[in-house]
């Protein structure tokens, strides 16, 4: 491209020229305090609480403390250019961040600057981070699904749109692993469908966010997902706001009647940040040392998730929070708070992660409250003893141990039990099409499984699928739309798992 | 200085005002509180020397005072109440008290050379007119701004000057 000089001094002299010179009239207050990421500041008399406040040198801040004769202020950036009496100035304005189609593919942090490196953010306005929930009026009942991809999620914690669904476990458990393969399964989901995503990262390293943003761009998932990032390094300010930037920015797609699932990854740390920025402004210190308003920090930000009624254009926030657990302990008080506040929780556990069972979804303790109204019918039709049959076996399989003689039924439910749980196993970005989810599953709960040995059943599964995608392509794609499973898609399915049967070879 | 502390200040400030009655006496009495304060900053080492016991401390100060006895217990009390650190915080505040029994405001007024009279008295008058009260500004030159005034005044900040221009100008080319 040839620039062209007189072009760009003619575009810098119009900007001078319609430049106003007016004179400035802001109300402002001096630092007498600095430090930790907090200012104190004295003046600023009429501020309100949350108000964004400038430090001048392109650092912001958050009056948080209205106290007696002095104001506590956040830094939403690095403190090094703040000391005592350095004047700041009240913007009138609460914190907001650039909102719009230029947002998605894009990785941001929460105050809307790029992080990608692809040149500023074309918004089309600017959104308030902390808003009120919408209220009972403006909404409707959870009753679409959203499909996770995730054979063991989608048919026994199935999520609808517009549901918050906890995700929760010890560390390295295949948390975020859920998450990721429900945002890049939107791409399996016909362009109307699809979901709008927002992966926000909250206290990460930077490398897992890089890791992140990585693996969703080769699964080509970018194109329709934002990263909201404030990773480790930054101010526990920037980690406090990053959940409703997220939010902002997914609700304002939800306006426009679209669907939007946004990832809280993860609120623990999140929870932390918050204690952090709390305990050094002073205020008092509750259980586990968080401040008395930590409940309300959370159910803010989740109760903004829901499904909006016609009226509004219909569109739906889902919000699959992440909460860290330590020592498999759901009772603390974070993981307490968040499962009150979620409508289920998915349960993940590091003993099933250890054994291979992945992903490690603790069936018993999973629940998913609205999600099952929302659930298609042919795949509850085929999942749905699944959740009874594995319990059952589990309770068994405790007896089995002992090495007592059992009945023919039990043992049937035994040999059951164990190729389910091994059909419900599946690797990282392998999300599946609803329709092969229903004919696996189906495969299984059926019987057709009781013949081939529990070491086989990968194969079989990898195999039938295969066999799907290419000889039963029409049936696949008649069950990946059919909304109930009718007398005759039963019978072309059977169909094809029969002549499967002869298809499949055990062993390889 | 902690927020507990200024608090402190704030009440013996206001205690230490409501001893008078009239205004003559308030100007008074805080004029020579800020004499006391400073000249007691010079004399620190005594004042904090552990080797003196508080009552000649004390004796030594009501000796000094002896016209204004109700200054030299307000000092004497600062000292039984180990609230002798907060002396000069105490005496700003006094003054600041005193401005409001006077309806003085206090303005500073920056600007790049030094105003002429008229000037000032120019400013003044729409100080006064803006704020509604006699003005009583602070003139200070600071070469950085280039160009205009810049005024703060009751915790607002009016700003003319040619530097916050450049400023503006600079943020907007290279948004
Ligand atoms: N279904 C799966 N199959 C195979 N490997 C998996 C599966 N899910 C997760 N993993 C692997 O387990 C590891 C941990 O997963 P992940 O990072 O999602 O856990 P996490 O709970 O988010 O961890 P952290 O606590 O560090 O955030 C990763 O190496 C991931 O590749
Ligand atoms: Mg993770």
């Amino acid at each position: 491209m040839a620039i062209r000089p007189e072009e760009i001094t003619n575009i810098i002299k119009n900007k001078i020229e319609q430049f106003n010179t007016t004179v400035d009239v802001s109300e402002v207050g001096t630092v007498i305090q600095v430090g930790d990421g907090i200012a104190r500041v004295h003046g600023l008399n009429r501020v309100k609480a949350s108000e964004l406040v400038d430090f001048g040198n392109g650092v912001k801040g958050m009056a948080m403390n209205l106290e007696y004769d002095n104001v506590g202020c956040v830094l939403m950036g690095s403190d090094q250019q703040v000391h005592e009496g350095t004047t700041v100035k009240r913007t009138g304005e609460v914190i907001s961040i650039p909102v719009g189609k230029g947002v998605i593919g894009r990785v941001v942090d929460p105050l809307g600057n790029a992080l990608d490196g692809k040149g500023p953010i074309s918004a089309e306005k600017n959104m308030p981070l902390d808003i009120v929930a919408p209220g009972i009026i403006d909404r409707q009942p959870v009753k679409q699904p959203l499909q996770t991809g995730i054979k063991a999620i989608d048919s026994m914690v199935p999520i609808g749109k517009g549901q918050r669904e906890l995700i929760i476990g010890d560390r390295q458990t295949g948390k975020t692993a859920i998450a990721l393969d429900t945002i890049i399964n939107q791409k399996n989901i016909p362009q109307n469908e699809r979901c709008i995503c927002i992966y926000v990262a909250v206290g990460q390293k930077q490398s897992t966010v890089a890791q992140v943003v990585k693996t969703l761009t080769d699964f080509g998932a970018m194109d329709y997902t934002v990263v909201v990032s404030a990773t480790a390094s930054d101010p526990a300010s920037l980690l406090y706001i990053a959940p409703y930037a997220g939010c902002a920015i997914g609700e304002f797609f939800m306006w426009q009647g679209k669907d939007v699932l946004i990832v809280y990854d993860d609120l623990s740390k999140h929870a932390q940040a918050y204690r952090q920025m709390s305990l050094l402004l002073r205020r008092p210190p509750g259980r586990e040392a968080y401040p008395g308003d930590v409940f309300y920090l959370h159910s803010r930000l989740l109760e903004r998730a829901c499904k909006l009624s016609k009226e509004n254009g219909g569109g739906s926030l889902t919000a699959l929070p992440i909460i860290e657990t330590q020592a498999n302990d759901v009772s603390a008080y974070i993981p307490t708070n968040v499962i009150s506040i979620t409508d289920g929780q998915i349960y993940l556990e590091s003993n099933l992660f250890l054994s291979g069972i992945k992903p490690a979804v603790n069936v018993g303790l999973s629940v998913s409250r609205v999600g099952g109204s929302a659930q298609r019918k042919t795949m509850r039709k085929v999942a749905g003893t699944l959740r009874i049959d594995l319990s059952q076996y589990q309770e068994l399989a405790g007896f089995a141990q002992f090495g007592s003689e059992l009945d023919k039924e039990s043992q049937r439910q035994i040999e059951r039990g164990k190729r389910m749980t091994e059909l419900l196993k599946q690797n990282q970005y392998a999300p599946l099409k609803v329709g092969e989810e229903v004919l696996v599953l189906y495969a299984g709960t059926h019987g057709y499984l009781d013949t081939v040995q529990v070491t086989d059943v990968l194969a079989y599964e990898q195999q039938l699928l295969s066999y799907a995608r290419t000889e039963g392509k029409k049936v696949l794609e008649e069950m990946n739309q059919a909304v109930e499973l009718t007398e005759d898609l039963e019978k072309e399915v059977v169909g094809l798992l029969d002549h499967f049967k002869t298809v499949f070879k055990a062993g390889k | 200085m902690n927020s507990s502390k200024r608090i402190v200040a704030q009440r013996y400030a206001s205690a230490y005002d409501a001893l008078s009655k009239t205004n003559e006496e308030a100007s008074q009495r805080s004029a020579l509180l800020n004499e006391v304060s400073a000249a007691l900053l010079t004399q620190q080492q005594t004042m904090e020397s552990p080797r003196l016991s508080l009552q000649s401390k004390k004796q030594a100060v009501r000796a000094a005072l002896s016209g204004a006895p109700e200054t030299a217990r307000f000092i004497e009390l600062l000292i039984d109440a180990k609230r002798y650190d907060l002396l000069p915080e105490i005496a700003r505040r006094v003054e600041d008290l005193l401005d409001q029994r006077l309806g003085i405001i206090r303005a500073q007024v920056f600007a790049a050379k030094q105003l002429s009279e008229a000037q000032k008295k120019q400013t003044q008058d729409v100080l006064a007119k803006r704020y509604g009260g006699s003005v009583k500004a602070e003139f200070i030159t600071d070469p950085r701004l280039l160009g205009g005034l810049k005024i703060r005044c009751c915790g607002e900040e009016i700003d003319g000057s040619l530097q916050h221009q450049l400023n503006k100008l600079q943020e907007e080319l290279t948004k």
